[in-house]
């Protein structure tokens, strides 16, 4: 099975679960005999996946890995064209991207009419493609709309991606085309439709889980115009299938669910016996925004404080959200009780979750949580909130909703309160996670693509 | 002359409310009174009543010669005296036919054998008193929680003068012997009764399980298997939960058909007859001394007592609940000790634990938690109001001057 998959991270260089979750998928697609090209926007070196063909969509100096050699084509970089006059011959290519309806591939030219007559296009490639030519349009990618959140060129960034791996991918063979949230489906619908392979995008998360009712709607448009034009969708969990289908009214058996896995690690005893001299910690390790709960997790340790004097909140990540707690722990008197140590990378992260009594995942809308095993596998217990992935598949935890600050308070106190209960639920979840593991994931996923190829 | 001898386990405890951490110091009631009074009414109408209905008829259609035993812990009394008077109304019929044992056990089927003797004793003479209130009878067979049994508690029950006892025929201690004997403990006259734990289990757990290859199981076919130990055996111990009957087995896979004509099966072996626990020490000699070296019980695969002391929430909460024993006696406060008591169910220990609980088994079944973590949490929360507020009020100019 020789699968293109189409990603935006790869550790080392992540800033969320997305490229862990990637690299762990693709170790164990390859172990059970899939071929991977994998490609990324850019590459930055010290990279390690000796197991498939990373490749950096920019092309160019090719940083493949390994066995597998993958094969750029002969296709120069994609030229940038100014104006927007489409020649007769050549076909066309449209994503909507900004503001613009869903199109389906039979008003492609209307529209494209359309536009060159009124709209102005802001990136317009010309690409070579099995001998046709190939003129990708990308409507309005203005900057600023998604600036906010995202940075001021995430939609150029996705533009750049989008032309790139259609110039880099057309020659390359591949069964299935496979691709990894929003930044990556208006490349893989363009790629299927050259190609006529099928596609799987799979959702790590939405722009609702992200966002919640404060959707960005371009990246919500593009979700929906991706899930819409897949063959078949991958949910990393039920609950993230039932929000594709109540937002995104995709029929229930085009979604297949796929839990993502954890790999086993070994606990540093170095950290573990830091632990025991210093104060009890409380940590939450994640970006700090709307979507991972950070308000929640200060609302309970307000609770908290006054029953464990000498307990320490340990607020780990960065995000829009930070400045915001940081004043809120101020308000509530909790300065001598939190810490924020910012965003935590590689030994960071795992001497933190080591430290850690109690690892909260306090998430409103949470895809998967692969943080919660994450925190497990370095002897952690956990609390973890129902509006999340990871509690469908992990039965030694405390679980909360998460907009109940009580209760998480409650939960917290006992678990700093009580050793015999931390040592049972770490015992029994190392337990759990043995049968967690990637390759149960990429088994199944193999499946998946067999009865699509 | 074999006979089958039945003894059905009655037992309802009192669960806990959601208890949380900030309740302690406000709230001293602990228990779900809205969530028992639904459980009694529940099983009462799934279980009870109608069970009872075809334990009577098929006792007044053959005459007194369908017998059998029950042992009804206290709790499920009390709480049939609350939410489910009907229900007790139907055991004290059945009482009155004279077919039908009642055996002993503690008050509040609790581990107190294991934990505190001074306890153990104490329950079971509650459960003695009320036996002799409720139902008239005086109890000479002994049925300890979960048929938890060892050579040690044993020698506790001969000593309380009991003339039989109760327990698992687990494999390990049994051995090559047969469970279908009368044995006695060892250097001791008092009697043991050995569940037949794989004809018990056929009914209890196996009835309505499609995927066993002796699906379904009738009554005919079972009364062979029980008839095919003739010649080795005097008794088949048929001891098992009585929600067997409506609440783990429903009515819509026939176990009331199955029990309705069972006797009649039976009977088709002149040979064969029906005895309660009492009668059968009566018609049968022990045949030989069973030791039991480590504590067996009836409860999962294991027969061991890992279900209530498997984990250190288990054995932690076990152990600080016990050591409050000696102070709610000597503080002699009865609401104090009647909760306290009630804090001692094993059922309680039961929902803490963690052994195949990811695998959505029976312990989940029965647990009103979403977890055993969170039964830890709520009975722990509970126990410190407990000690600060019920054992906290004799003893503050104590605790103050101490420290």
């Amino acid at each position: 099975m020789k699968v293109l998959m189409l990603g935006w991270e790869y550790p080392p260089h992540i800033s969320g679960g997305l490229g862990t979750a990637c690299e762990g998928l693709t170790r164990a697609l390859s172990r059970h005999g899939a071929e991977i090209q994998f490609v990324v926007p850019s590459l930055f070196g010290g990279e390690h996946a000796p197991h498939m063909a990373l490749m950096d969509s920019r092309g160019g100096t090719p940083k493949v890995f390994g066995d597998l050699t993958g094969k750029y084509p002969a296709t120069a970089q994609p030229k940038k064209r100014k104006g927007s006059k489409a020649k007769s011959g050549i076909k066309t290519i449209r994503i909507p991207a900004l503001l613009s309806p869903y199109l389906r591939p039979e008003s492609y030219d209307a529209a494209y009419q359309a536009a060159g007559s009124g709209l102005g296009f802001t990136a317009i490639f010309d690409l070579a493609v099995e001998s046709e030519k190939i003129s990708l349009m990308l409507d309005d990618f203005e900057e600023g709309v998604g600036k906010a959140r995202y940075g001021s060129d995430i939609f150029k960034e996705v533009a750049r991606y989008t032309a790139q791996v259609i110039a880099l991918c057309s020659e390359l063979e591949f069964d299935v085309i496979h691709a990894h949230d929003w930044m990556t489906y208006p490349a893989a619908v363009a790629l299927s439709q050259l190609s006529k392979k099928p596609l799987i995008v799979h959702v790590h998360s939405l722009e609702y889980d992200r966002s919640g009712e404060a959707v960005n709607p371009s990246i919500n448009q593009i979700e929906h115009f991706g899930l819409h034009a897949a063959d078949m969708v991958v949910a990393v969990s039920y609950y993230t299938r039932s929000v594709i289908q109540q937002r995104h009214a995709i029929a229930t058996g085009k979604v297949r669910v796929v839990h993502n896995g954890v790999y086993p690690r070994t606990v540093v005893q170095r950290y573990r016996s830091k632990r025991l001299q210093g104060r009890r910690i409380v940590l939450f390790l994640g970006r700090v925004t709307f979507q991972k709960g950070p308000d929640y997790f200060v609302e309970a340790a307000a609770r908290v404080v006054p029953h464990v004097p000498d307990v320490l909140f340990v607020l780990a990540g960065s995000g829009d959200m930070l400045p915001r707690m940081m004043q809120r722990v101020q308000e509530l008197g909790l300065g001598a009780h939190f810490e924020f140590p910012g965003f935590l990378k590689g030994h960071e992260v795992e001497e933190m979750y080591s430290l850690a009594d109690v690892y909260v995942m306090p998430s409103v809308s949470e895809p998967f949580g692969i943080s919660a095993l994450e925190a497990i596998s370095f002897d952690t217990p956990v609390i973890i909130s129902r509006q999340s992935g990871v509690s469908e598949v992990l039965a030694h935890a405390l679980k909360v909703d998460f907009w109940d600050v009580h209760r998480l308070a409650d939960l917290i106190i006992n678990a700093l309160l009580h050793n015999e209960l931390r040592q049972d639920m770490v015992a029994m979840a190392r337990e759990e996670l043995k049968r967690l593991r990637w390759d149960a994931s990429a088994l199944r996923m193999l499946e998946l693509y067999r009865r699509l190829a | 002359m074999p006979s089958v001898c039945f003894y059905f386990q009655v037992h309802q405890p009192f669960r806990l409310k959601r208890y949380s951490f900030f309740d302690i110091g406000k709230d001293h009631d602990y228990f779900d009174s809205d969530k028992n009074e639904a459980i009694s009414q529940k099983v009462a109408h799934k279980c009870y009543l109608p069970t009872n209905q075809v334990l009577l008829d098929l006792i007044k259609q053959y005459r007194g010669a369908f017998r059998l035993a029950f042992s009804i812990t206290g709790t499920a009394i009390e709480q049939m005296r609350l939410y489910a008077p009907e229900a007790l109304a139907s055991f004290v019929e059945l009482s009155k036919t004279g077919c039908v044992e009642f055996l002993a056990e503690t008050y509040h089927h609790s581990l107190s054998s294991l934990y505190d003797e001074e306890e153990f004793r104490e329950q079971v003479r509650l459960h003695r008193e009320l036996m002799l209130e409720v139902f008239g009878y005086q109890p000479r067979i002994f049925r300890n929680t979960e048929l938890i049994y060892s050579d040690a508690i044993g020698a506790l029950v001969s000593d309380m003068g009991f003339r039989g006892c109760i327990a698992e025929g687990a494999d390990d201690i049994v051995g090559w012997r047969s469970p279908n004997f009368i044995y006695s403990m060892p250097g001791r006259s008092t009697r043991l009764l050995l569940k037949n734990y794989r004809l018990s289990d056929d009914v209890a757990f196996r009835f309505s399980n499609r995927g066993w290859e002796c699906y379904p199981l009738t009554a005919e076919k079972y009364a062979g298997w029980i008839h095919s130990v003739s010649g080795a055996g005097d008794t088949v111990n048929l001891f098992m939960d009585f929600e067997t009957f409506g609440e783990h087995q429903w009515a819509s896979t026939g176990i009331f058909e199955f029990l309705k004509h069972l006797p009649g099966e039976i009977f088709k072996h002149k040979d064969w007859n029906f005895a309660t626990p009492s009668e059968v020490l009566e018609l049968y000699p022990s045949r030989a001394e069973m030791a039991y070296p480590r504590v067996t019980s009836w409860a999962d695969v294991d027969r061991d007592t890992s279900a209530w002391r498997g984990n250190r929430m288990q054995l932690s909460a076990l152990e600080q609940i016990y050591d409050l024993g000696k102070a709610v006696r000597w503080q002699n406060d009865p609401q104090a000790l009647a909760i306290w008591r009630k804090l001692l169910t094993s059922d309680h220990f039961y929902y803490m634990c963690t052994k195949w609980f990811a695998d959505g088994d029976v312990h989940a079944y029965f647990s009103p938690y979403e977890s055993p973590y969170e039964g830890f949490i709520n009975y722990m929360n509970a126990l410190k109001d407990f000690k600060a507020f019920y054992l906290g009020r004799g003893s503050e100019e104590e605790e103050k001057s101490g420290g």
